[in-house]
């Protein structure tokens, strides 16, 4: 399976809380190839998330729309597969029986459910995990299952929400280099949240910036170095730079929008 | 590279366990019961009370009298099979209106205060008005087990189900489960060691309204039993139906809700310290 063209057109969002109106996104516009890797990285409270959940179909925008091979999509699909910051693997079920959920739901025959889940996991390597419990396992390993979850399902749209966050420093390079690999195999076109610089930097073949709430594009970094990369390579190292000079320019913004307000 | 776990998941269990060490937890119980029994024989011994405080031997020979007569087991085999069509019935109902409180969160806004009003109604007091329905019947036994329950187990069950995580519900929407799937995919085994608990509640309510009921009529039961061993009045009888009935609930307890919930627990890796 391919992946899918995205298209985010004036997408907004806006939240009613019990102190009035949060604006966590605006007029959001990005066209994405498909296939392609595209990070998105802001400040906290940017509307990271917020923008996965649209594309996801998970929450509804105030304002624009997305399209996927330009058709709008309505509601959650399971085309387009997120995997959360903590996992969210369901812990009344085995490695097995969260990897195969989705396809459960689907109706696939258990056959070609058993084939297709040993074969996921397998690729994340955790084929002697089959039977353990969620618990058992440790945060790399749960969110491997995570992606064993999502990539099953063959989505023509990977979305990461922030995957990586929770876990240390080590781990999370190692699991960097395992979606690198992951995603050139299933050719789904991704989507990538993290507040990590460099972790955008390294994933990312276009980096989103995102400014401070209301979440706007502030800027597009492309980055054209070779996979698999690293941190060492001089072209992550130049596109990290750059993005930290972006944001810290956001920030002071954002810092000196406060000062005016007080 | 990958990461390496330090190691493999404690997943087979010990092979060679005996039944011995399957029961061992309940040492300590049977401890208590003989302490418990060795006292009372003590007291009884004492001579406060004189016949008005049968012994544990005098029970125990009232016991097998109702025995050989058939009558304890006849009351036994009829409280029981009340028990379990009542307490069926009533997590039925209860399930369906814990599912209509927390699907329509406007109307479960609405009805919990009176539900629970309800459920600390006296379940006796509904007695008179069912014998007015129902006549001396089955009928009317049931109904006062059912609405003494049904009420704390659809609050109990409204509360265990919004104990889920609204993150399983996103990522299992995601993955293309909705509707009814989704509840039963999703809601309900991660609500489940709430809802055992929930279940739980129900059955000891259920399980007071039902002796309750066959105290005030009944031709047939433990409840009946219990009755017509005190207007004899046969003081060391009333006693052993008191034993049977908590005996009987003590075993429901363990076998059916701790059992359970161990074992659903033990499976998210929540084991409770014994």
């Amino acid at each position: 399976m391919k992946g899918a063209a995205l298209k985010l057109v004036m997408l907004g969002k806006r939240f009613k809380g019990k102190s009035g109106e949060t604006e966590a996104l605006r007029d959001v516009n990005l066209q994405i190839r498909e296939g392609e890797f595209v990070t998105i990285v802001g400040p906290s409270g940017c509307g990271k998330s917020t923008l996965l959940s649209l594309v996801a179909g998970l929450e509804d925008a105030t304002t624009g729309w997305v399209e996927m091979d330009g058709k709008r999509v309505h509601g959650p699909g399971a085309d387009r597969i997120v995997v959360f910051q903590d996992a969210a693997l369901f812990p009344w079920l085995d490695v097995t029986g969260n990897v195969e959920f989705g396809l459960r739901v689907a109706r696939v025959p258990r056959r070609d459910r058993k084939e297709r889940v040993a074969r996921h996991l397998a690729t994340v390597q955790l084929e002697k995990f089959a039977h353990a419990r969620v618990h058992e396992l440790s945060g790399g390993m749960k969110q491997r299952v995570a992606l064993a979850r999502a990539l099953v399902l063959r989505p023509r749209v990977l979305l990461m929400d922030e995957p990586f966050a929770a876990l240390d420093v080590q781990i999370r390079e190692e699991m960097q280099s395992v979606v690198q690999d992951l995603w050139q195999r299933s050719g789904a076109t991704t989507l990538f949240v993290t507040h990590d610089v460099r972790e955008a930097a390294v994933l990312g073949d276009r980096i989103v910036v995102l400014s401070h709430r209301p979440g706007m594009v502030s800027q597009i970094l492309e980055n054209h170095a070779p996979r698999p990369r690293t941190l060492k390579d001089p072209a992550v190292e130049e596109v990290i730079r750059r993005s930290n000079e972006i944001l810290k320019a956001e920030v002071q913004w954002s810092n000196n929008q406060t000062k005016l307000l007080l | 590279m990958v990461e390496q776990p330090d190691q493999a998941p404690v997943v087979a269990r010990n092979p060679e366990r005996s039944l011995a060490w399957e029961f061992r937890h309940l040492v300590p119980m049977v401890a208590v019961a003989v302490v418990a029994v060795v006292v009372w024989d003590l007291i009884v011994r004492w001579g406060v009370w004189g016949i008005l405080f049968p012994g544990p031997t005098d029970v125990g020979h009232a016991l097998v009298v109702f025995w050989n007569s058939t009558r304890l087991v006849r009351a036994i085999a009829a409280t029981l099979r009340r028990l379990a069509v009542g307490f069926l019935m009533s997590l039925v109902l209860g399930a369906l209106l814990a599912f209509l409180m927390v699907r329509f969160a406007t109307f479960g806004k609405g009805i919990q205060p009176y539900i629970l009003g309800l459920q600390t109604f006296p379940s006796i007091a509904w007695v008179p008005l069912a014998l007015i329905w129902f006549g001396l019947s089955e009928t009317t036994l049931l109904f006062v087990t059912i609405i003494g329950s049904v009420f704390g187990v659809s609050i109990a069950f409204a509360d265990a189900l919004r104990t889920v995580p609204p993150l399983y519900l996103r990522a299992a929407r995601n993955m293309g489960s909705d509707g009814m799937d989704l509840i039963l995919r999703v809601t309900v085994p991660a609500a489940l060691p709430h809802l055992i608990s929930a279940a739980k509640v129900g059955w000891s309510f259920a399980w007071r309204s039902l002796i309750g009921a066959e105290l005030i009529f009944a031709t047939v039961g433990l409840g009946f039993l219990l009755e017509s061993a005190s207007s004899v009045p046969d003081i060391a009888g009333v006693m052993g139906v008191m034993i049977v009935i908590l005996v009987i609930g003590i075993v429901v307890d363990q076998l059916l809700f701790t059992k359970t919930q161990e074992w659903a627990n033990r499976r998210r890796g929540l084991v409770p310290h014994r």
